[in-house]
């Protein structure tokens, strides 16, 4: 590259005077102040979407401060037209670290390897950051004294590192929100870029160009700062408690994920789903008192609970050979497979061979289907709409009792029976008038308070012994035994049957849980 | 129901990505009035006026090359001619042949398929039938929608079939509020005339005549021939309801509605016999539903015909066949019939012929066979137009989220049907039939004038439309095919029903040629046509 063109001679010295030269060294502070800031965005982000924040920010101040000694020492090579490289790489700081914060938010979910995408973009800051500190000193060696270079250049690095470090928490943060600063930054890197374009008549030979190229960024990164709402809805944060780390509009819903720093919760349209530090007694209750009594379970069939967490459970039963998970949002369920941290709840369930991930409507597709089943798990969303109405509805749990093998079991998850006590024995009655068995019961989840659920069976008789997995935190017999009991203000009550041509579940479920609505 | 404008973060990070090209073609976009419509697409589809008017022309088509012989010749596809092959197949006759000019059968009940729905162009829901209607249910068994009976002996349909809920809606007042009659904002004085009209209804509905037979029935000519009612029949619906003192303007337009709704006409051009048969006729019953419980699909009646067309389509049915001739020839009838694709003529002899096809057509095709011309001038027809439009997002006021029906207060059509109601999958894409009777011309101006129009005059009125219930709709528009009736359905006018043209066009001609249409029973549903294919057809084999 270098030798397209002629190399500066050695007595060459910078034009323009004190005031250029002022410009070079201040150029050095706003490079280094957005280096860091690069680095702390990236360390933030990863903290808030990886979790661990100790192991995020070390690593990445690290691989920042290794990537710097690479570019330092790769600065040798580069020969030339010395300003040229400096303005260039100025620009390419700017347009990888301006970007860097949206692209991050945005591959997030759909890349299992984040962490890569996360370690090139600080990897690559860090090496042109590195690559302008030695680049600057040598532009300026005839200019000043070898002391005095020295003492200035560094000087105004570490302050530069100094402001970074205090405006990014107290400032920048709270204020801008990690998309905007991110844009912001670049778009100052840019900016002084433009400066030294201008200033400089050594710069004459390609200003236009380099002026075509900083005008379309500067544009694109304003567009950027004007919809980074869109980008990460930072409106949400006034919905949720916490602070949200991921949100996203699917064809089906809108998935939001909060987290502080005991918990991660996931919403679904507003409502949550489950709570990181509770979801494990909502699951256990789930699954659990049903496996007790099916050695024999081969075939299992979970619908909805796309998280994977109630797949998790059932992988700690060996005889288990398939697990056929029907969930409508391949949204949910790619996110829960592929998105590190997520997959650790899961236990990366939504990975093991024995589980198969369909992504399509339950209600059609299990009218399609003909396998029989030891064991079918119903965790849909709560009846709050006439399109999840159906699903609880008798044509669907005739569908279900077709296809569950005569000895088998079903669970269904039947929201509240304290706040939604009508809803629950709805479908308690409903899943009666298909002819199934039915076994109520119920549990405390903290986050979601008491919660019901609904077991069937067809000729079997449930039973509550049999082994259970080793390491539960809360199912034992002793708990399920507990389950089965319904105090007076929980106790049944009579309802109709909930039909797709009544919906009578929605209109139940609407006026229990009204009183609940914010 | 949810509907948020969502934006796609994703898509916006690659025009942030893409340069400053986009951005500036962007602005420029943006500085241009766009036309909201652009993007729609869709056409004017079927309506088969040509082939139709070929047989106008009858001497220019080519003269017959060929003769062929069959037991019965039945002229017309739609429901009623189906019928009329189920109920004669059924009972042995095997030499039977059905022509249908049309590239499909069907008539009203025709349907169409996109990747988002299957969705009606015309018919598309039966009310649970009467059980009295015995041949009815015996064909709903055959098809699969009532799965047995109860113990009492009711039928029990198919709870798939069952009109899911929520069923209907009314935008009115700034509300989507339950149910098409009006409640929402509407005054206590103007409640009570609901109320009163009501009772009149549920009254006939209940009322059997001198003769013991009921006031109001489905079939038609099952209703009772006692003077009390028919006497309804000689004044129109808007005098009638001037008479009995309703002045309420929500309940005028409710009623309207019905007319529309059911006969593409207005208070003014409808019989006020009409006009309370609809409300008064239905009197179905079943095991899991009432008289007021509706079954329907996404591809409307097509279902329906489906099943009939299943039962009868092994042999002896051609389609594209226009019969443009018929005269006497002796024992027989001899049927000058053009094959449009084939551009060739044939001659069919037929022992019977049963003409399955509307009394203005048959009025071109019988000749000196036909009625006096003043006899077919009392059949009035109203012309409608039918659009499925595809969306794939549906803002909206407050109130009931999307029903089957949704019904709009105040607008010139009947509103519209969520095709994809009764499948069960979720999703935001959907098809949505959109009815438009033209009720406010003369039936003759109103065909002639929509047939001049383009696919952007019938859009442009359908996306005010929708606007006006969906503020920000038509960005979601993705697709909109429209179907223009010239002669959608019969409109029965003030003395039509109990008048002597109806019934003299319905006699069959020297005990070789018999009729049978919805025409002819003054009502177009499908109980109807059913019934009059086998009318027909028995009066041609006994």
């Amino acid at each position: 590259m270098a030798n397209v063109e002629q190399s500066q001679p050695e007595s060459y010295k910078i034009t323009g005077g004190k005031m250029s030269q002022f410009l070079l060294i201040l150029s050095i502070f706003v490079i280094a102040t957005c280096g860091l800031i690069y680095e702390l965005i990236a360390g933030t982000l990863a903290s808030y979407l990886l979790g661990d924040s100790i192991t995020q920010f070390s690593t990445i101040i690290g691989i920042y401060l290794f990537a710097m000694g690479i570019g330092s020492w790769f600065s040798k090579y580069l020969d030339g037209n010395l300003l040229k490289w400096f303005i260039k790489i100025e620009i390419l700081v700017g347009i990888v670290g301006g970007c860097s914060a949206p692209v991050l938010f945005a591959v997030f979910e759909q890349v299992a390897s984040f962490r890569l995408i996360l370690y090139a973009f600080v990897g690559l800051t860090g090496v042109l950051v590195g690559l302008e500190i030695p680049l600057l000193m040598r532009l300026l060696r005839n200019n000043y004294e070898f002391k005095d270079l020295v003492s200035n250049v560094f000087t105004f690095d570490y302050i530069g590192g100094l402001l970074a470090s205090l405006i990014f928490p107290l400032l920048l943060v709270p204020y801008l929100g990690l998309i905007r600063t991110s844009l912001f930054f670049g778009l100052l890197n840019i900016a002084v870029a433009l400066l030294l374009l201008y200033r400089f008549k050594e710069a004459r030979s390609f200003r236009r160009s380099y002026t075509a190229i900083i005008v379309g960024t500067i544009l694109v990164f304003i567009a950027g700062l004007i919809y980074a709402e869109k980008i990460m809805t930072y409106s949400e944060g006034a919905t949720f408690q916490d602070k949200v780390i991921y949100s996203k509009s699917t064809t089906y819903q809108r998935i939001v994920i909060t987290k502080n720093n005991r918990e991660l919760r996931l919403f679904l349209n507003g409502n949550l789903q489950f709570s990181s530090a509770d979801e494990y007694r909502y699951h256990e209750a789930l699954i659990h008192p049903a496996m007790q009594n099916l050695p024999q379970a081969r075939n299992v069939l979970v619908l909805g609970g796309g998280d994977g967490l109630a797949v998790r459970e059932l992988l700690k039963y060996p005889q288990i050979q398939t697990i056929k998970l029907v969930d409508l949002d391949p949204g949910m369920t790619s996110l829960f497979q592929k998105n590190e941290m997520l997959a650790q709840l899961n236990n990366h369930s939504l990975q093991s061979p024995k589980v198969k991930v369909i992504n399509t409507d339950a209600f059609s597709w299990i009218r399609n289907d003909t396998t029989k089943y030891q064991l079918v798990i119903i965790d849909f969303p709560d009846p709050a709409n006439y399109s999840v109405g159906k699903l609880y509805s008798n044509a669907f749990y005739k569908e279900i009792y077709r296809i569950l093998d005569e000895n088998g079991i079903a669970v269904v998850q039947s929201t509240s029976p304290y706040i939604g006590r009508r809803s629950f024995w709805c479908i308690d009655h409903t899943l009666a008038s298909v002819g199934f068995k039915t076994l109520p019961y119920h549990t405390y989840v903290p986050s979601f308070g008491e919660w019901g659920y609904v077991m069937v069976t067809k000729n079997f008789s449930w039973k509550n012994e049999g082994t259970l997995p080793a390491g539960l935190r809360y199912v034992t017999n002793a708990t399920i035994k507990e389950m089965m009991f319904f105090p007076p203000d929980m106790a049944e009550e009579p309802t109709e049957i909930n039909k797709l041509n009544n919906q009578v579940l929605v209109h139940y479920f609407e006026s229990d849980w009204g009183p609940y609505a914010h | 129901m949810h509907t948020k404008t969502t934006y796609d973060r994703r898509l916006f990070l690659k025009g942030l990505l893409g340069g400053p090209a986009v951005l500036l073609l962007g602005t420029q976009a943006a500085c241009k009035p766009a036309d909201a419509l652009a993007h729609i697409t869709g056409s004017i589809v079927g309506a088969n006026f040509k082939t139709g008017h070929l047989a106008r022309n009858a001497d220019a088509l080519p003269k017959p090359s060929k003769t062929i012989a069959t037991d019965v010749l039945i002229v017309g596809g739609g429901i009623s001619g189906l019928s009329a092959k189920r109920w004669l197949e059924k009972e042995g006759h095997r030499n039977v042949l059905l022509l249908e000019m049309d590239d499909h059968v069907g008539g009203n009940s025709h349907y169409g398929k996109n990747e988002v729905s299957a969705y009606p162009w015309g018919a598309h829901y039966l009310p649970v039938p009467d059980v009295r209607n015995k041949e009815l249910l015996d064909f709903l068994r055959q098809a699969g929608v009532i799965t047995g009976y109860s113990e009492t002996g009711l039928p029990v349909y198919n709870e798939y079939y069952l009109c899911h809920d929520p069923e209907e809606r009314l935008f009115i007042n700034g509300l989507w509020q339950e149910g098409i009659v009006p409640e929402a904002g509407v005054p206590e004085q103007e409640k009570e005339q609901f109320r009163r009209f009501s009772k009149v209804v549920n009254d006939y509905k209940a009322a059997i005549g001198t003769d013991g037979k009921d006031a109001f029935a489905i079939p038609v000519d099952h209703s009772s021939a006692d003077a009390a009612y028919r006497e309804l029949d000689k004044i129109s619906f808007k005098d009638y309801l001037a008479r009995e003192g309703y002045t309420s303007p929500y309940l005028l337009w409710y009623l309207e509605y019905g007319c529309k709704d059911d006969y593409g006409a207005n208070l003014a051009t409808t019989s006020a016999w009409a006009g309370l048969h609809y409300f008064a006729a239905r009197k179905g019953t079943a095991a899991n539903g009432n008289s007021s419980t509706v079954i329907t699909w996404p591809n409307g009646n097509g279902f329906l015909m489906d099943h009939l067309k299943k039962q009868v389509e092994g042999s002896g049915m051609l389609t594209n066949q226009l019969v443009f001739k018929i005269a006497m020839a002796g024992n027989s009838t001899e049927v000058t019939v053009y094959d449009v694709p084939r551009k060739e003529s044939y001659t069919v002899t037929a022992g019977k012929v049963i003409m399955c096809t509307p009394q203005f057509v048959n009025q071109h095709l019988l000749g000196s066979l036909a009625a006096p011309a003043a006899l077919y001038k009392d059949f009035r027809y109203s012309p409608w137009v039918i659009a499925n439009i595809t969306i794939n997002n549906l803002p909206q006021h407050r109130g009931l989220p999307l029903c089957w029906d949704n019904v709009i207060y105040g607008t010139k059509s009947v509103g519209y049907v969520d095709a994809n109601h009764q499948d069960l999958k979720m999703d935001t894409r959907r098809v949505l039939t959109f009815y438009l009777p033209l009720a406010f011309d003369e039936p003759d101006m109103a065909r002639k004038s929509a047939r001049d129009k383009d696919h952007r005059y019938w859009l442009e009125l359908i996306a005010a439309e929708l606007e006006y219930a969906h503020p920000g709709i038509t960005p979601f528009i993705e697709h909109a095919d429209v179907w223009i009736w010239g002669h959608g359905m019969i409109a029965p006018g003030p003395g039509f029903i109990w008048g002597e043209s109806r019934r003299k066009a319905g006699e069959s001609i020297d005990n070789k040629i018999f009729f049978a249409h919805t025409d002819l029973s003054g009502i177009s549903i499908f109980e109807e046509a059913f019934n009059q294919g086998i009318k027909a057809a028995r009066q041609a084999m006994t």
